[in-house]
């Protein structure tokens, strides 16, 4: 076994899962009015960060476009309970989008299909 | 806005003159009257906002540290490695740690539970527990560092003051990093807001000479929750789900 691979090896031992990684720092927070609508694919109220999965249809075409959002102990106190967002339904996020502009954003707001807000 | 000491407090200097009074009982009953007259802290607390101030703007420039020059070029590397991507402890779960923890815990509540000879202080942020002992202090050779220390406290009339040591080094404080020398004391105290409802203030006091030059002092204040309830923080589950799926596309390859 080569060095190079053995160093590749444990530099992968010592990355943690990838869902556990998670930094805000990709969006710019400092617009909080974009809004993105689209259908639920995914919709994983966790900590410290949620994760949100809209199909979404506009110029660029259809696609699933992955997004983040507060944790779910700041969305239950905004209002968020179980079984308010499922898949399939039409909703809408005010989400701060990524600086490099590629798809994606930090979900500051999540309006479901019935109109709630949290 | 804080205008008066709390009625607590008022109850307590009564209680003192009384029981000063009361020496000559004995002991046993002036160590009764004192206990009674502690404050409470028993409850849920959330971050404090002066009426009608704005919310605090996240990232806003802080005042620079007095850091010594081998403490700045540690905190320099780590956030070099780390500013890029933004990444935080918080991120892979791992708890604030102190002075993080007793300064804001990321803006989540925190339940205080009190009894004669501990305070049980649950950060709801990472469900960060850090147990602040009155009774007996632990023995030396059975401390070892951790990320919100050993902590033992006493009261000082209505004042819990707190003395927290056997800190890691951490350089990933968000605003006061430290090395494993720090000493950190608390002061807690209780106040009344013009409407009746109860604040709790914690100055604290940060002395640690590997890393500053003088000590560092901060204020935080909590009010007073009844009826929230702190929430579960649960936060390594998906990468827990992450993992079993990973192990079950590898059994489906073979």
């Amino acid at each position: 076994m080569t060095k190079s691979l053995l160093a590749l090896l444990y530099a992968a031992a010592l990355t943690p899962p990838a869902l556990a990684h998670h930094s805000a720092a990709r969006f710019d927070l400092t617009i909080r009015d974009h809004t993105v609508t689209g259908i639920v694919k995914e919709f994983h109220p966790a900590n410290p960060h949620t994760k949100i999965v809209l199909e979404i249809a506009d110029d660029k075409g259809k696609r699933d476009v992955e997004f983040e959002g507060h944790s779910l102990n700041n969305y239950y106190r905004a209002g968020w309970r179980e079984g308010m967002v499922k898949l399939g339904d039409k909703i809408t996020l005010y989400a701060a989008p990524t600086k490099d502009g590629t798809d994606g954003g930090y979900a500051l707001e999540v309006v479901a299909a019935d109109g709630t807000r949290f | 806005m804080l205008v008066r000491t709390h009625l607590w407090g008022q109850f307590m200097r009564e209680s003192w003159l009384s029981a000063r009074s009361a020496v000559a009982l004995g002991g046993l009953l002036l160590a009764g009257v004192a206990a009674a007259a502690r404050p409470d802290f028993t409850g849920v607390w959330g971050v404090y906002r002066e009426p009608g101030a704005a919310a605090p703007q996240r990232g806003a420039p802080q005042p620079a540290l007095p850091l010594k020059p081998e403490a700045k070029a540690k905190i320099d590397a780590y956030h070099a490695l780390v500013d890029k991507s933004g990444d935080t402890p918080g991120g892979f779960c791992l708890g604030t740690g102190m002075p993080g923890s007793m300064l804001g815990s990321g803006g989540y509540p925190m339940e205080i539970v009190q009894h004669d000879k501990m305070l049980v202080v649950v950060y709801e942020a990472h469900t960060e527990v850090r147990h602040i002992y009155l009774g007996e202090r632990a023995k030396e050779q059975d401390l070892f560092p951790d990320r919100n220390g050993y902590s033992f406290g006493r009261w000082e009339g209505d004042k819990l003051i707190v003395e927290t040591t056997h800190l890691k080094e951490a350089v990933d404080q968000a605003r006061y990093p430290h090395s494993d020398q720090a000493k950190i004391v608390e002061e807690y105290r209780l106040v009344s807001n013009d409407d009746g409802s109860k604040v709790l203030i914690a100055n604290m006091t940060l002395t640690d000479p590997a890393f500053y030059t003088q000590p560092i002092k901060s204020e935080k204040k909590w009010q007073y929750q009844p009826g929230v309830r702190l929430l579960p923080y649960e936060c390594t589950e998906p990468a827990w789900e992450a993992h079993l799926e990973e192990l079950a596309n590898k059994k489906g390859a073979h």
